[in-house]
């Protein structure tokens, strides 16, 4: 055990943390304004990253224009999806067991297709700083690496701020938690929930263009990245957007750190393991009853 | 000087100019009528792995398996009879593959199957044509032990130990190192990891640190970095997908990398972006500088596709000419016996020079492999090592 390998694991740990993080933000996010389950939150990654890479490579746009196309293009997808599947469902009073099972067919439509439209292949994005990499005491980092940490984090903050402080974040809010008192104080529930996805669908749309230079993406991807995100949300206690990253970098640091100092066979069984007993012991997630009802 | 009558001057010269009038016509027309085929086709089948995770093999042996058909019908088919090519996809998965099988074997009455892309495919394939000797090819290197007992299942790609010998050969006598270190994923990279911790002790070699990876893992750089911890002397890499390349080269460890003959595409070699310069591969077919016997099949397939063919092109092209070879000679009439004894012979084909009678079923020596090394995007022959 040196110290490099320590900060290797560290960073890798951070690095596939706040990209589960951020799937798991999107999940909660909705979870939050919705109080619906969105195992599409995977392909609306894998489809944001993919708009990107056909922006950049069709239509040769500046990669900033492109990227922020490509978030604009996973909030249109978000509340399209609402309005089109979410919304009739609820109209007619499904319960939430019909709602899970449409979006797990979505998930597997939407999956298919991605693979009519961008094919089997692999693509990457380009990387902020390219290949280029730091050395941080003696462990060896994609500056792009540093980048998504960086913009998780500011996400993460913009988002606490959103639905603390402005009144559209507080309304959204306030729709999931009791949406008859709601329409009492006359927000419009239906709107709100459809803007909670569209907000669910830019993220996960930035997921994607931020983990899209480090990792190839491809059309297979979109449930493995929900699985991890939803382990994450719910570790953080499904409605904290918070309690999501927390989640999320708990996950990927036991998994690094299981790799590097005990055994990379048994990655997945470490971080399983620890997921199962943070719910054993904390029922409500990692920050507890309050963040559940989502305070 | 002999003297000849002015009658038979005369009919020696019509007859010359005759005969070259024939020849020029034949000559002339020949692409479109010597070489056609007639009568009853004679049927093979193919089970690929042309969708599902095997999809980046199956498809190129499928591109090579039509060229092969095309080819051999232009030159006059199975003894003048039309080759017939039925080809199924097996999604990568062993219980289709036995699906598409049964309805190759009792509907279509194939004389003969290829298949299929990967291992598990291939075995449960082989469970349906042993108990008939049903003549099978398959693309994938010989497995467990029930393989060898199916003597009418032959195989064109090397066994996994010979894969293991080819890559601590290159390691012991062209590199000169002693420190392996080895990432390796958790499906076929288990069975190569298996090979070449069986052997390394044969060639003096030390696998220092083995990691593994899931399949479709995004992101295995905490297992690079504890490769690179070890202090290794050489990199392999056994995977499917370009991310374990990609961290491997960004931890700068700064030694040689040695891929695997299945991430030796130029679709792989394109998804590592800068990190497949230098990347070693012990394979087969060198399309920028290849080998005598294989010159003809690359410019025949760079014609036909717009591009250069890999190993598993080579791989396709081969199992139906094969086929056709054998079916050829051991006639329309004959039974699946008779067909197997012509197909254990030896072979040389354009992938590998071959012995199916051999025990393994595939009698594939070190002296086929070659090993390239990837400079801007293309593959560059290596020296074979000394000994």
């Amino acid at each position: 055990m040196t110290a490099a390998l320590f900060v290797q694991a560290l960073f890798a740990g951070l690095t596939n943390g706040f990209v589960y993080a951020l799937v798991g933000l999107g999940i909660a996010v909705i979870f939050k304004g919705s109080r619906t389950v969105n195992v599409v939150q995977g392909e609306f990654v894998v489809i944001g990253a993919l708009v990107v890479v056909g922006l950049l490579d069709a239509a040769g746009l500046p990669y900033p224009v492109a990227a922020l196309a490509g978030i604009v293009g996973g909030l249109l997808l978000g509340g399209f999806t609402e309005v089109a599947f979410i919304r009739p469902l609820i109209r007619r009073r499904a319960g939430e067991d019909a709602l899970l099972l449409v979006s797990i067919g979505l998930a597997v439509a939407m999956s298919a297709a991605v693979l009519y439209v961008a094919g089997r292949g692999s693509y990457l994005l380009p990387a902020v700083g390219g290949n280029a990499v730091v050395n941080l005491a003696g462990a060896t980092v994609r500056v792009h690496a540093l980048f998504l940490i960086a913009s998780g984090a500011a996400l993460v903050l913009g988002l606490a701020w959103f639905f603390r402080h402005t009144m559209l974040g507080l309304s959204m809010m306030a729709a999931a938690m009791e949406p008859d008192g709601a329409t009492v104080t006359g927000i419009d529930t239906e709107r709100m929930r459809t803007l909670t996805f569209a907000l669910g669908g830019a993220l996960g749309a930035a997921a994607g263009i931020l983990v899209a230079p480090l990792t190839e993406v491809n059309y297979q991807m979109g449930l493995a990245l929900t699985l991890k995100g939803f382990a994450a949300a719910v570790l953080g206690g499904l409605a904290n957007p918070l309690g999501a990253v927390a989640g999320g970098i708990l996950i990927a640091m036991v998994e690094a750190f299981g790799i590097v100092f005990i055994a990379s066979g048994y990655k997945n069984v470490f971080a399983m393991s620890v997921l199962i007993l943070v719910m054993v012991l904390l029922p409500n997630g990692l920050l507890g009853r309050r963040a559940r009802a989502g305070g | 000087m002999r003297r000849i009558s002015c009658g038979a001057r005369r009919r020696r010269v019509l007859l010359l100019i005759a005969g070259m009038a024939l020849s020029t016509a034949g000559a002339a027309s020949a692409p479109a009528r010597a070489q056609a085929t007639s009568g009853e086709p004679v049927t093979i089948g193919a089970i690929l792995s042309v969708t599902g995770p095997v999809a980046g093999v199956g498809q190129p042996e499928r591109d090579g398996a039509l060229l092969a058909e095309k080819i051999v019908n232009a030159s006059g088919g199975v003894g003048g009879r039309p080759l017939k090519l039925v080809i199924e996809d097996d999604a990568s998965n062993p219980d289709t593959a036995i699906s598409k099988a049964t309805g190759l074997i009792r509907s279509t009455k194939v004389r003969a199957l290829i298949g299929s892309s990967n291992l598990p495919s291939t075995v449960a394939i082989g469970g349906l044509t042993d108990p008939i000797r049903l003549p099978q090819v398959a693309l994938s290197g010989i497995g467990p032990a029930v393989e060898a007992k199916r003597t009418c299942v032959v195989h064109l790609l090397a066994p996994q130990e010979l894969n293991a010998r080819a890559a601590l050969t290159y390691v012991r006598d062209a590199l000169k190192a002693k420190r392996v270190g080895l990432l390796h994923d958790s499906g076929y990279g288990q069975a190569v990891a298996n090979s070449l911790k069986a052997v390394a002790p044969e060639y003096g070699v030390e696998l220092a640190q083995v990691e593994k990876f899931e399949i479709g893992a995004t992101d295995v750089s905490a297992q690079a970095a504890k490769v690179k911890n070890a202090g290794v002397d050489v990199v392999v890499i056994v995977a499917s997908s370009a991310t374990p390349f990609r961290n491997v080269h960004d931890l700068r460890i700064g030694v040689p990398v040695i891929g695997s003959i299945a991430s030796s595409s130029y679709d792989y070699v394109r998804a590592m972006g800068e990190a497949a310069e230098g990347v070693i591969f012990p394979e087969f077919l060198i399309a920028e500088d290849p080998l005598p016997h294989q010159v003809k099949f690359v410019a025949t397939f760079k014609e036909a596709y717009g591009r250069l063919p890999k190993n598993y092109e080579a791989a396709g092209w081969d199992a139906v000419n094969l086929l056709a070879k054998v079916l050829a000679e051991a006639g329309p009439e004959a039974d699946n016996a008779a067909v197997c004894a012509a197909l254990r012979k030896p072979l040389r084909g354009v992938l590998a020079t071959y012995d199916f009678s051999a025990p393994d079923m595939t009698g594939l020596g070190l002296s086929s492999f070659s090993y390239s090394q990837v400079k801007n995007g293309s593959f560059v022959r290596l020296p074979l090592p000394a000994r």
